[in-house]
């Protein structure tokens, strides 16, 4: 069984007992302060987390970069912080098999986060030590929520509740933008409630248990339950839910830091933006939807997590990474066995390496096609390359080794025009439009004509036995 | 009270105090929403300044669908 956090302090604590967490006890301004040290902290080998205790003007403190190391990640996993990330991601998709592992309901007298009820005089800067992450934002972002919202044709379904990461930019001090692109799932709901000029209630929870998090940044199946993979990723363990306040058919983590309660206000767009998002570029201003917060609950003494956004890699890197790359697997490996591991690490997926054995010619395209048409790779991914089975994705010399010495250009690098494409990606013209590639890196199969026979070098049978010896010599070197 | 950084607008107002009180003011645009604090010194690039005209003619996201 492996270590389960109950809620975010006591993730914090892990990370400080293992290093990989630090105080700034003395007074910073919030900007760009805090901005600056979530980049900083993400240049830093094993970056840790940055807890800032006292920020001029607020009364609560904040903490960066949680997830932002390949230490922090494993830590979360319950796994050692040295775990390379090959294992935490077959770790990963042995614990993703145990879904759907039911929440557990906690009435309101045992959920942490009701332990502070504010319902008249909204104002979120008294509860969050809100700032401005990156010099060019048009205000205030909140980069790190989970928001709650439900599907207005089937409220009480909670497969078809939605956990899920958007950016928010505070527009008073109870008013917020929200960013609901149409690919996502959020979106088809409020669809729903805008045909109907209904309001569509959420809730935002903020300060969550790292799996929370993890789980609202995964792109998984409208009718999936995130709370239901949570309990898969805690091996088992069901999360612990509670209901909203205001909705008591959305359903919040229990012992979160803040949950702010309110709806998305019908047919409204204003201002929102710009935001340094996650392609490493600001993403314009456009007319996006406004949320009223009605009612705030929140811990006693609520900690602000948030994350800084920047040139990947940063913590939003490390965020979606593995996240990113064991649901496309998971999807492939349904219908094409042959498919041994996706690496869909770069820039929330923008680029995805996959690993299959080739059944016969052509295969390696038809893989790279299979993950163009998942949920995700048709908006996001625009750049597939596929490899042998016997090279390992996650290592980035043996896919140059396999683009260099198998790839033909003229017949194994396909281009695709006018397929659907990220609009936060700055490549994409128009935004939501982009052309795919195929990069086709696998050994020629039959039926395909093979124009000259390979012989591939092996490693000399004793190899294992001569890294313990030079390991030795070097150990006495020191 | 300061113009806009962003959109040059009048129309901007006090958003919130710090809950420490004394130590700064925010202040956010009625018209687009910019919104910066009293510490900071707003410089706002060029290509992301916006008025009128460009505000109503920014892109819409998510389209706001037909009534039913």
């Amino acid at each position: 069984m492996s270590k389960v956090y109950k809620d975010l302090r006591e993730f914090l604590a892990t990370l400080e007992e293992e290093g990989q967490l630090v105080r700034v006890k003395e007074q910073v301004n919030p900007e760009p302060d805090i901005g600056t040290a979530g980049r900083a902290a993400a240049n830093l080998k094993n970056g840790p987390a940055v807890f800032f205790e006292n920020i001029r003007g607020y009364k609560t403190p904040v903490v960066t970069n949680v997830h932002g190391s390949w230490a922090n990640h494993a830590l979360m996993l319950g796994m050692p912080k040295d775990t390379p990330v090959k294992e935490q991601f077959e770790e990963l998709n042995r614990r993703w098999d145990l879904f759907p592992v039911p929440p557990k309901i906690l009435p309101r007298e045992e959920a942490l986060c009701k332990q502070n009820v504010i319902d008249k005089d909204i104002n979120l800067f008294d509860v969050l030590a809100l700032y401005r992450i990156n010099e060019q934002d048009g205000g205030s972002f909140i980069s790190k929520a989970s928001i709650i919202s439900g599907d207005p044709s089937e409220p009480d379904n909670l497969n078809k509740q939605n956990v899920g990461t958007y950016r928010i930019q505070v527009k008073d001090k109870d008013r917020v933008g929200i960013q609901a692109l149409a690919m996502h799932d959020i979106a088809v709901q409020l669809e729903q409630a805008e045909r109907k000029n209904e309001k569509l209630p959420i809730a935002i929870t903020l300060g969550n248990n790292p799996l929370v998090t993890f789980m609202a940044s995964t792109p998984v199946g409208y009718d999936q339950n995130e709370y239901e993979f949570v309990g898969a990723l805690q091996d088992g363990v069901p999360f612990e839910i509670t209901p909203a306040d205001t909705a008591p058919h959305l359903y919040v983590p229990a012992h979160c830091e803040v949950v702010l309660e309110g709806y998305i206000i019908p047919r409204v767009r204003e201002v929102e933006g710009p935001f340094g998002e996650f392609p490493g570029s600001y993403s314009g201003a456009r007319l996006q939807c406004e949320v009223k917060i009605t009612h705030i609950t929140h811990r006693d003494n609520p900690i602000f997590e948030n994350l800084y956004l920047g040139i990947p890699w940063t913590e939003i890197d490390y965020l979606m990474a593995l996240n990113t790359s064991v649901p496309l697997y998971k999807q492939l490996k349904e219908t094409m066995p042959e498919v041994q591991a996706v690496n869909a690490m770069y820039t929330h997926g923008m680029l995805a390496i996959v690993s299959t054995k080739v059944r016969y010619g052509g295969y390696g395209k038809g893989v790279a096609f299979r993950l163009l048409s998942t949920p995700h790779g048709m908006p996001y991914t625009k750049v597939v390359i596929v490899v042998d089975e016997f090279v390992d994705p996650f290592n980035l010399e043996q896919v140059m080794w396999a683009i260099t010495t198998r790839v033909k250009p003229d017949k194994d690098v396909a281009i695709i025009p006018n397929c659907p494409g990220m609009p936060l990606d700055p490549s994409s013209v128009p935004p939501g439009i982009h052309t795919k590639m195929i990069i086709d890196a696998t050994t020629p199969t039959p039926p395909e004509k093979i124009e000259r026979e390979t012989q591939l070098l092996e490693t000399p049978k004793d190899t294992a036995k001569w890294e313990g010896i030079i390991r030795g010599l070097l150990d006495n070197l020191k | 009270m300061k113009a806009c950084p962003r959109c040059d607008s009048a129309d901007t107002r006090v958003m919130v105090k710090s809950p420490v009180a004394g130590e700064w003011e925010m202040y956010v645009c009625n018209d687009c929403y910019y919104s910066w604090r009293s510490l900071e010194d707003p410089q706002v690039l060029p290509k992301f300044k916006l008025n009128k005209e460009m505000i109503k003619n920014l892109g819409v996201i998510p389209p706001v669908p037909p009534l039913d």
